[in-house]
């Protein structure tokens, strides 16, 4: 049998790390191979390996059965390889038509082609693709730039499409649209490899699953001789409970409750806009949202680290808006983001652990030096705790693994007994694992009364873990549901605006019946905001 | 079919650095002993009296030592500078004009306040050149933070308005400038009066001056401050990420102003003491330590003892150069930049290969 695509003894090292290890692969024409691998299990480097982007350091690719070397993504794109990446490569200030003429390479003479335009959306039509050709990308949704990156290479005519994880931004709907059109795609003779780690999607979309682990190859099974278990213990190798628990605590008086905040972006545009929630003491309250509706905006205005418009923050009765973010750190209410990079804020990357320990608090020893004696008394609790692995106290950061990273932070953040803790996307990027023992730190925070904002990206997560999930869209409350009662659909449709539940059943979402915020001032709010 | 490719080495090692290193050198002074023998100068000879930096046979030894100690203090002090705001990812290639700005200041205070005790003069001097000097680095840090300017920018642009400024001073014979020596009818910088010229302490013939003596002490100091101070510690992690800085609420745009303004007030320091060591001013007063500074910082890896030591390696080479090059009339002082150019070029060749290697590609096994 011919292959599309022939990956045989495929060996890619970065320095002493093998990212890929003798992997092989076999994609059929005409069908949907799911790529399965936790974080790290070097699933992108082998398709960058496809793309032209690295070239394997041993092994041979075939593309339908005849040798080929890939030393260029000019090169991929010749054999009919398109990758559609993870972070979308497009200009943002052109229009969709315009980004797809970059990469034409038919075009001849110095004009441009009058008939690009017909022919761009005779291919969207031919696939049931939904896109305006005229529209600025910048002015276009994610849902919409993904759509954007599938048809351009389609357009430059690959017959083989690989996508790196393309449903980790999108919603339950805006995934459905996705596989529809896969499958469409499918059934028009194109191979399809998509990158993936969530195993609901795999079983839904794909034929045949090939498993990475630790850069190694594992097995390639047949998607419906299979389930999601037999997939996990392949893809960790070893079984794993997939449970997360959500122990019901004895809830406190609202802790944090937020009252029509507004918050601008670094653009000056509104990012948070009259937000109403409040968050009680051993309860996890979830943040579900598309990527960038407001939630860095949020995290940032409570920690004191953004200027707030309007709007109140009341801390146990304090209002906080206004304070230095030292002092609302001294008030027990800790912030940790993890940003795409995973390194960019909250710890210094070439900084060792016992340095990262005292970034928040460094400036309490009294002169001008630094306590770096109890500094590693703490990690080295820290360390012995949560179990990080790491030869020393003294290692950089950006020496240890992702899941040791997340924990450095997540140990900081709570060695000092906080009673509001505020964690944005702690597990991205993690494997299961880790992940579980990231879940598995904040029970324990919340058995001890600790209220905690969970801002994340897996729904799925949420609906197990949270006790409530608040939704917001465009920096808008949705509403705020219970997570025992409500759907994965109807989270989604209030995240892309479609449903909106503030007002269900007479109650007002994100205000406590028991608020510490006197009702007059509330109505005399209502009427300002009224005005 | 490409069959080789770079790939990043694993793990450093000092050893490996250092045999590069080794490498390096010797093939550059094999490349400069080709060019000397061709000019007929016997090779060893010249790279015996370049590495003793003249002292060998020489009743003057002392002489030469003071002249290379000369040489070192600023680009010392210089190096360390940089090395500060680089720690930063503060892009500050100013030396120059920081260290212009500087002598013209420590010399309006040599030229108009007489009467004064010598230390007292020369201290005035230093700090009117630290005061000059810093606040040049603060105006250029707070653009940056304020307006987002690009500090190589202006950084750059400021070496030239100082080095014109300087020449300027130096070719204009008016009344009011009392930068040039009166005496003379041709416009030339004057000679200090004798109580800001800096004198040291005899050690028989030997005259330690006293910038030597400072510039060990900010060696010191420096590296206690970048590595145990809190000063140090937000100077280490605004340089890691700043949005790290932010998020643990330091006031990053204060850091940065601050460290750019003992960063060039050290600068500022170094040209105060030249000036007051020469005993005057000159349009090539910096040595170019403003650029070799730069350089300094980064083949010490940005670390204070790597940075003292390549200073006085950096600053051997470039005396024991000139003075080999006055015993022979066939050659002047532009070889000597010549070689000192080949030599810092293979170092940094033998830097770049002791941290990437060549791989070759092999195919997979059947």
């Amino acid at each position: 049998m011919e292959y599309a695509i022939e990956l045989k003894g495929i060996s890619k090292q970065f320095g002493p790390l093998f990212a890929n290890k003798n992997v092989s692969l076999q994609l059929k024409k005409g069908e949907i191979l799911a790529l399965l691998g936790e974080n790290g299990s070097g699933k992108t480097t082998l398709m960058n390996m496809l793309s032209g982007i690295y070239m394997p350091d041993s092994g041979s690719i075939f593309i339908d059965g005849k040798k080929v070397s890939i030393s260029s993504p000019e090169d991929s794109a010749k054999l009919g390889i398109g990758m559609v990446h993870q972070h979308f490569k497009l200009v943002e200030r052109f229009t969709a038509l315009d980004n797809i003429r970059i990469g034409l390479r038919d075009n001849k003479g110095l004009l441009l082609k009058k008939d690009t335009k017909e022919q761009v959306m005779k291919q969207a039509e031919r696939f049931g693709f939904e896109i305006d050709p005229d529209k600025l990308v910048s002015n276009m949704s994610v849902s919409e730039k993904q759509t954007l990156e599938i048809l351009k290479v389609l357009c430059y005519g690959a017959k083989i499409i690989i996508l790196d994880e393309p449903t980790a931004v999108l919603t339950v709907q805006e995934i459905d649209k996705l596989f529809k059109v896969l499958r469409k795609m499918k059934e028009e003779g194109h191979s399809i490899i998509i990158i993936t780690h969530k195993l609901n999607e795999v079983m839904d979309v794909s034929d045949r699953v090939t498993v990475l682990r630790h850069g190694e190859y594992i097995d390639t099974v047949v998607t419906k001789e299979t389930d999601e278990k037999r997939l996990t213990e392949l893809m960790v190798g070893r079984k794993i409970d997939l449970d997360i628990s959500c122990p019901v605590i004895e809830k406190t008086k609202p802790l944090l409750e937020i009252r029509g905040l507004t918050v601008k972006n670094d653009e000056g545009a509104v990012a948070v806009d009259h937000l109403d929630f409040y968050i009680r003491g051993g309860e996890i309250l979830g943040v579900a949202g598309i990527a960038g509706s407001g939630q860095k905006e949020l995290c940032e205005a409570i920690a004191g680290l953004r200027p707030v418009i309007d709007g109140k923050i009341i801390h146990k009765g304090d209002n906080i808006v206004g304070l230095s973010p030292h002092k609302i750190l001294e008030k027990g209410i800790s912030m940790s983001f993890i940003p795409e990079d995973r390194l960019g804020m909250g710890l210094a990357p070439s900084l060792s652990i016992t340095d990262n320990m005292i970034l928040k608090n460094y400036a309490d020893n009294k002169g001008p030096f630094i306590d770096r004696k109890s500094a590693r008394e703490e990690a080295k609790k820290v360390i012995e705790r949560l179990k990080v692995v790491t030869p020393s106290t003294e290692t950089p950061v950006r020496k240890l693994s992702g899941g040791n990273v997340q924990k450095v932070l997540l140990g900081r953040e709570i060695k000092s007994g906080p009673n509001v803790l505020i964690t944005a996307y702690p597990v991205r990027g993690l494997d299961i694992g880790s992940s579980y023992m990231i879940y598995d730190i904040l029970n324990e925070q919340k058995k001890k009364d600790v209220g905690i904002l969970f801002i994340g990206e897996d729904i799925d997560v949420m609906m197990a873990l949270c006790d409530k999930i608040m939704v917001i869209c465009h920096g808008r409350l949705q509403g705020v549901v219970n997570s025992n009662h409500t759907t994965k659909e109807e989270i989604g449709l209030m995240m892309t605006g479609a449903l909106d539940l503030v007002d269900k059943g007479g109650k007002t979402a994100g205000i406590a019946k028991d608020s510490v915020i006197e009702d007059a001032e509330d109505k005399n709010k209502a009427e300002d905001a009224g005005l | 079919m490409k069959k080789y490719h770079l790939v990043r080495r694993s793990g450093q090692s000092i050893k490996r650095l250092l045999i590069y290193y080794l490498i390096g050198i010797t093939i550059s002074m094999g490349i400069g002993a080709v060019l000397l023998w061709s000019l007929g100068i016997n090779p060893f000879e010249y790279y015996g009296r370049m590495l003793t930096i003249g002292m060998v046979g020489n009743k003057y030894a002392y002489k030469n030592v003071e002249g290379l100690l000369k040489i070192l203090v600023p680009l010392l002090i210089t190096s360390l500078a940089l090395g500060l705001s680089f720690k930063m990812r503060f892009w500050n290639i100013g030396g120059e004009g920081e260290f212009l700005i500087g002598a013209i200041s420590a010399a309006i205070v040599a030229f108009n306040v007489t009467g004064l005790p010598r230390p007292l003069t020369i201290l005035l001097m230093c700090i009117a050149a630290m005061l000059s000097s810093g606040l040049l680095g603060l105006a250029v840090a707070f653009f940056k933070v304020r307006f987002n300017t690009n500090e190589t920018l202006v950084t750059l642009m400021l070496n030239y308005i100082m080095l014109y400024l300087i020449t300027y001073l130096g070719k204009t014979k008016e009344d009011w400038n009392f930068f040039l020596d009166p005496k003379s009818a041709r416009p030339i910088f004057g000679k200090f009066p004798e109580s800001a010229i800096m004198d040291g302490i005899k050690i028989g013939n030997f005259n330690l001056l006293w910038s030597v003596i400072i510039a060990v002490a900010l060696i010191i100091f420096i590296y206690i401050y970048l590595k145990y101070t809190k000063h140090g510690y937000e100077i280490s992690v605004v340089g890691d990420s700043a949005a790290t800085a932010k998020y643990a609420g330091m006031k990053v745009s204060r850091i940065i102003m601050r460290t750019m303004f003992i960063s060039s007030a050290m600068i500022g320091l170094a040209a105060g003491l030249t000036a007051s060591a020469s005993g005057t001013i000159s349009e090539t007063v910096t040595n170019n330590v403003g650029w070799t500074g730069i350089v300094v910082a980064w083949l010490g890896k940005l670390s204070v003892p790597a940075i003292a030591v390549t200073s006085v390696l950096i600053a051997i080479l470039q005396f024991g150069c000139k003075t080999a090059a006055t015993k022979y009339p066939s050659i002047d002082s532009n070889f000597a930049d010549l070689l000192q150019g080949i030599i810092l070029f293979s170092v940094l060749t033998a830097d770049f290969c002791a941290t990437f290697t060549l791989k070759k590609k092999e195919d997979a096994k059947k």
